[in-house]
């Protein structure tokens, strides 16, 4: 198994809740939302309760976006430190004292993977793509003198606009490939602001060609944060991790994510996560889908759908948000769990449920179930087409 | 010949101190090459002509140092440092700059290996070599590279008259003149140099800035070459080709897989054989001791 949590903002009993349900395997710690003595303390009662895979997103690569007044992670993570810009990462001392005390900093706690520092890319041929080649270079420099460190995953935040060219991509998978570390931490932060499915088809291809290059063919362990419903067909290409977190800004990285808001959050609609749909979709929008006498055909098969089986209705169930996020994190991990070692018998079988998610949309909507935007099965064409160039780039 | 220097062992021996019973071996490339005992072992001469009159054969800095001399320089250099038993041994004699009735020369001796390169044995007269000693081949040399990529070198230009057997079976990995110095002073500044039939696409394509160039171009290169030997067929070339057609079907042209060729050959060898044949780096083997696990479980079956 291999889905685990991005934690956040208000983890109260969520990420024990989810190992209870046996449905996260690891989590990613943001140091943005954790004083480090309380995250020290916490990772040790994670410690006591069984294995799980804990690492640290180090959350680094902020410091280049977020304004110098606003620190954006708590002070006592001293590698951080706000307002960077190009002029802070000239010099190869420079970059070297950021790996080394980003490193270092991890080295102390007890985790099991170590995170490099890193920027973010809009482009895999800009300026900051160099510097987060040299991060990385530096990183696994200062790694191979450190003392019994645990593994190494060099770790890299990309626009999903940098995958439009697939000439850029092989080139920094040229580059990324010469390294010798465990593996790498990726996150992609996507154009659109709302949580959302659909991912531009030749984006969404290249990237996964770029999992399957890293993870199946090169063998490195590859763990992508904020992956949610998309992170599926990159597990199906070759990744080892994927996670997903409580909040829509916990499941997909937006550049808004960066910036630190004292606005009240508006409060979220409750959702369901239906497996079959490949999607989420609101209570109000199962509770047609039960009007219409088809309740099973969009139920998850999973442990928590019993919330909403055992009431007469979904609407009159008590499902609220803390059980729908631990049933999201079910569904994908029960998902998750189906995809074997074979890259392309598992795209074969996720092609299957998209098209299955495709027959089962329009079979609804045409009994007048109707979803409303980024709930529909819009992203489904999208899958379809970028799993099926996938395997004509990759698997020719 | 008028690039390679015209010497009989006669006129070796009156020069060379402590170098006996000299025979002529032949020649490869720009060097004439010899074989002639030295302290009782028989060892490898390899002479090349030296450009005149800037050389001074009590100087070992130039400077002007053309890349005849580079190139030598780096082959001398890569064998005594390479720790590859399965790349060819320095002798007992380094770099030495000498005159011989009057021809200025480039000297050095190296381990002497008998019999002829591979070229010459299978390539030429496509004759296969047997499965096994493909794959025993793929072991060693990809051991040879591994050791080369350890001095962060690439020696560019791997083929089959580039290897030889020694009478134990092993098989010798020659000529690291060309060897392109990730670190240092390059000959030919990385640019267009070895046997183009065997280039990788990136080896083309070295001007451009993000072209990445390591020992994955080396893999490239034994990758075409264990497909000859298997196969008894070039992957990309045929007689009468034009350099533009060879560029295009190594960057584009997707080989017949070699097992269809040869029956002999599994599937497991042919998809190794394929993936060094990537079309880009990162399509290979990213480390040359996993190829040399596959092939060995290969070699296991």
């Amino acid at each position: 198994m291999s889905f685990y949590l991005q934690h956040g903002h208000g983890k109260s009993t969520r990420i024990t809740d989810a190992y209870d349900d046996g449905s996260a395997a690891g989590v990613i710690f943001s140091p943005r939302n954790e004083k480090i003595d309380k995250l020290n303390d916490y990772i040790a009662e994670l410690r006591s309760l069984g294995h799980l895979d804990l690492m640290l997103d180090p959350q680094f690569h902020i410091s280049t976006v977020s304004p110098p007044k606003d620190r954006y992670l708590p002070d006592d993570y001293g590698y951080y430190q706000a307002g960077r810009t190009t002029r802070d990462f000239t010099g190869a001392r420079k970059i070297q004292k950021y790996a080394q005390e980003t490193l270092d900093f991890q080295h102390a706690m007890d985790l099991d993977r170590l995170v490099a520092p890193t920027v973010i890319l809009s482009a895999f041929s800009d300026r900051w793509s160099q510097i987060a080649l040299q991060l990385a270079d530096a990183s696994c420099d200062h790694h191979g003198g450190m003392s019994s460190p645990k593994p190494l995953l060099l770790s890299f935040v990309v626009s999903e606009s940098a995958f439009d060219s697939r000439t850029e991509v092989d080139q920094f998978l040229d580059e990324l490939t010469t390294w010798d570390a465990t593996g790498f931490y990726i996150c992609i932060v996507r154009d659109e602001a709302t949580y959302t499915q659909r991912f531009d088809p030749d984006r969404f291809a290249h990237l996964m060609y770029a999992t399957y290059v890293l993870g199946e063919l090169n063998d490195f362990e590859v763990a992508f944060g904020y992956a949610d419903y998309l992170g599926l067909a990159l597990r199906a290409a070759g990744a080892s991790a994927i996670a997903s977190g409580w909040s829509q800004s916990l499941r997909q990285c937006h550049s808004n994510t960066f910036i630190k808001t004292d606005n009240m959050a508006r409060r979220p609609l409750v959702r369901f996560s239906s497996g079959p749909l490949l999607n989420t979709i609101l209570l109000s929008e199962l509770e047609q889908i039960h009007g219409f006498g088809r309740l099973n055909d969009v139920l998850s098969g999973v442990g928590l759908d019993a919330e909403i089986t055992r009431s007469t209705s979904p609407e009159s169930s008590d499902w609220n948000e803390r059980l729908a996020e631990r049933h999201h994190w079910q569904t994908l991990a029960d998902i998750d769990s189906t995809l074997g070692s074979g890259v392309r018998s598992n795209v074969r079988g996720l092609l299957t449920r998209v098209a299955h998610a495709q027959s089962l949309y329009s079979n609804l909507e045409s009994i007048g179930v109707r979803f409303s935007r980024n709930c529909n099965g819009d992203h489904l064409p999208d899958w379809d087409e970028a799993l099926n160039e996938f395997v004509r780039i990759a698997m020719p | 010949m008028g690039d390679v220097p015209n010497l009989t062992p006669e006129q070796i021996e009156a020069e060379l101190d402590g170098v006996s019973d000299i025979h002529p071996v032949g020649h490869g490339g720009q060097k004439s090459v010899f074989s002639g005992l030295i302290d009782g072992q028989r060892f490898a001469l390899k002479f090349l002509k030296a450009p005149g009159d800037e050389l001074d054969s009590d100087d070992t800095e130039f400077d002007y140092t053309p890349d005849m001399v580079v190139r030598a320089k780096r082959e001398v250099e890569t064998m005594r440092q390479c720790q590859s038993p399965y790349m060819v041994k320095l002798g007992p004699i380094g770099l030495e700059f000498i005159t011989i009735s009057g021809q200025p020369l480039v000297f050095f001796t190296e381990e002497l290996i008998a019999g002829a390169d591979l070229q010459a044995e299978y390539a030429r007269p496509r004759k296969c070599l047997g499965i096994s000693d493909v794959v025993q081949l793929g072991v060693q040399i990809t051991n040879a590279v591994a050791a080369i990529w350890e001095l962060k070198k690439v020696h560019r230009d791997i083929k089959p008259g580039n290897i030889m057997r020694r009478e134990n079976g092993d098989f010798v990995l020659l000529d690291a003149g060309l060897a392109f110095d990730k670190l240092g002073e390059s000959v030919s500044g990385g640019g267009l140099v070895g046997t183009p039939i065997y280039f990788s696409p990136e080896q083309f394509e070295y001007t451009s800035r993000r072209t990445v160039l390591d020992f994955r171009s080396d893999l490239f290169a034994l990758g075409v070459t264990m497909y000859q030997l298997a196969t008894g067929q070039h992957p990309f070339y045929v007689r009468g080709d034009q350099s533009g057609d060879v560029y295009s079907k190594i960057r584009n042209a997707n080989p017949t897989p070699p097992h269809e060729i040869n029956g002999d050959i599994s599937q497991e060898l042919t998809d190794i054989i394929l993936r060094m044949m990537g079309k880009s780096p990162h399509l290979r083997f990213r480390k040359c001791e996993q190829l040399i696990e596959r092939l060995i479980s290969v070699e296991g079956s």
